[in-house]
């Protein structure tokens, strides 16, 4: 079935077949779901990974898929999505944060109480920074409150990068210029930095979000942005990474998941929870059944 | 693992993940759970052990008259694709047609080559039409070439039914990448 294509190309052939045999797959296994439409899209992508592992075929392609050989669902999930951050990426949820969970939240609570964030995996802080300057700008109540934000990662090379705060125009093209006068100034080499305050009022940590053992540290966290991380582990590690989240949780605590990730999908243990902005899922409040 | 507290017994299954030699405790303690969040967390750490002791712990949840604790056991022992391998040829000759029925879907995470010739020997001699069409949707998503003649096979000796012959083709043509 193989054959080339594309001029001087080397690329295999792939039949719709296929396309449709690897579209179930990669659903099943990370719940990313790609229309007909986006048929050139899949098959370039496909193409190119068939190519990177110096398979002949499809065929032989998948089947090192299907075992996850070299870290290859990581290659792919990689190939499919947009691999770098910038701050309000997911702007619906950041959304859904200031319009609705955190006025659920803060029912429970005197003013002046404790409000805990945490963003895991956080990467270079895009994330944890996004959090801040969203609710800054957008949560009237931010200052009735004691807000605690928290980013952690794996890679203490993010982390030190997170901490430093510096950004190129990449990163920070989602926000205005209002806002990137008002708390950012400009370093060597045309980048930015986030002001001291913003950098001082996150704190970084370095967190395995499937070690139970480290995760005990991190507790009674009030919302959790835990975005397009889960998707890379297997079934055994996704069990364990929603057990741990679960205990980092207080009940009735808020989880965001990346766009493409359902946690129904992969741990009974969160209910889901829609509201006008997003569809976040949360720890209950109290057992049942 | 027997305290009366949930979260107690939810902390002590999660403790007790990836020792060997709390099978017996928590096969014990999974017995007479009735709480899906614990449920769930003692299955976890069955999964993190992983060895045969743990897979013949879960192995009887196949049998459950509650679905969700057929479910929770199908999706532990999916996440123990390598471990499960063993035990898989009793499973797929059980007397019982719902068992058979539910093990073809632990092949679904097998290597292929091997949940292949595990199907195939199914699909060969199996009478139940919703067995077959189990493993073949399985066969669909895994199967290899070998699987071909297998599924023709199958195909002729469900001629009669309305649906089987359908789902073969279709698993046909997504194994030989030739459109149905």
């Amino acid at each position: 079935m193989d054959d080339s294509k594309g001029g001087s190309s080397n690329a295999v052939h792939i039949s719709s077949e296929q396309v449709q045999r690897f579209c179930e797959f990669l659903y099943r296994r990370t719940g990313m779901s790609f229309a007909e439409s986006k048929r050139y899209f899949i098959d370039r992508r496909l193409e190119d990974r068939i190519a990177a592992t110096g398979s002949s075929s499809f065929q032989e392609y998948f089947s090192l898929l299907r075992t996850d050989a070299d870290q290859e669902i990581e290659h792919l999930i990689n190939s499919f999505t947009v691999n770098e951050t910038y701050f309000y990426r997911e702007e619906h949820q950041l959304r859904c944060m200031t319009e609705s969970l955190l006025d659920a939240m803060v029912s429970q609570k005197e003013p002046g109480a404790t409000l805990r964030i945490w963003s895991i995996p956080c990467s270079t802080g895009e994330e944890p920074y996004s959090i801040a300057l969203w609710l800054m700008e957008n949560w009237p109540q931010v200052d009735n409150y004691n807000i605690e934000i928290v980013g952690s990662d794996i890679d203490t090379r993010a982390l030190k990068a997170a901490a430093e705060g510096v950004y190129g125009d990449r990163a920070l093209m989602r926000l205005s210029r209002d806002i990137i006068g008002r708390y950012f100034g400009p370093v060597t080499g045309g980048n930015r930095q986030i002001d001291e305050g913003l950098r001082n009022s996150i704190a970084f940590t370095r967190a395995n979000l499937i070690d139970s053992e480290d995760m005990m540290q991190y507790r009674d966290f009030d919302l959790i942005f835990c975005r397009n991380v889960l998707i890379y582990f297997d079934d055994a590690s996704r069990r364990l990474a929603a057990e741990n989240l679960y205990d980092c949780l207080r009940p009735g605590g808020y989880i965001c998941l990346g766009h493409s990730e359902s946690m129904s999908r992969i741990s009974p243990l969160f209910r889901v929870s829609r509201f006008p902005a997003a569809i976040v899922y949360q720890r209950p409040e109290a057992d049942h059944g | 693992m027997d305290n009366p507290d949930a979260d107690s017994r939810w902390t002590a299954a999660r403790a007790l993940a990836g020792q060997a030699d709390a099978v017996p405790a928590l096969a014990v303690a999974l017995a007479r759970e009735s709480m899906p969040r614990v449920r769930e967390a003692i299955m976890t750490a069955l999964i993190r052990i992983g060895n045969p002791a743990s897979i013949e712990v879960l192995l009887p949840y196949l049998r459950s008259q509650d679905a969700g604790v057929r479910a929770a056991a199908i999706e532990a022992l999916q996440a123990l694709p390598e471990a499960i391998a063993p035990f898989m040829p009793p499973l797929l000759s059980d007397g019982d047609s719902d068992v058979r029925l539910l093990a073809t879907e632990l092949a679904r995470n097998m290597e292929a080559s091997e949940a292949t010739h595990l199907l195939c020997g199914l699909i060969e001699h199996e009478h139940h039409p919703n067995v077959c069409a189990a493993a073949i949707d399985v066969l669909t998503e895994v199967g290899t070439p070998e699987a071909l003649p297998s599924l023709e096979r199958c195909a002729a000796r469900f001629a009669s039914t309305s649906f089987l012959p359908f789902a073969i083709s279709v698993a046909i043509s997504r194994i030989s990448g030739e459109e149905s």
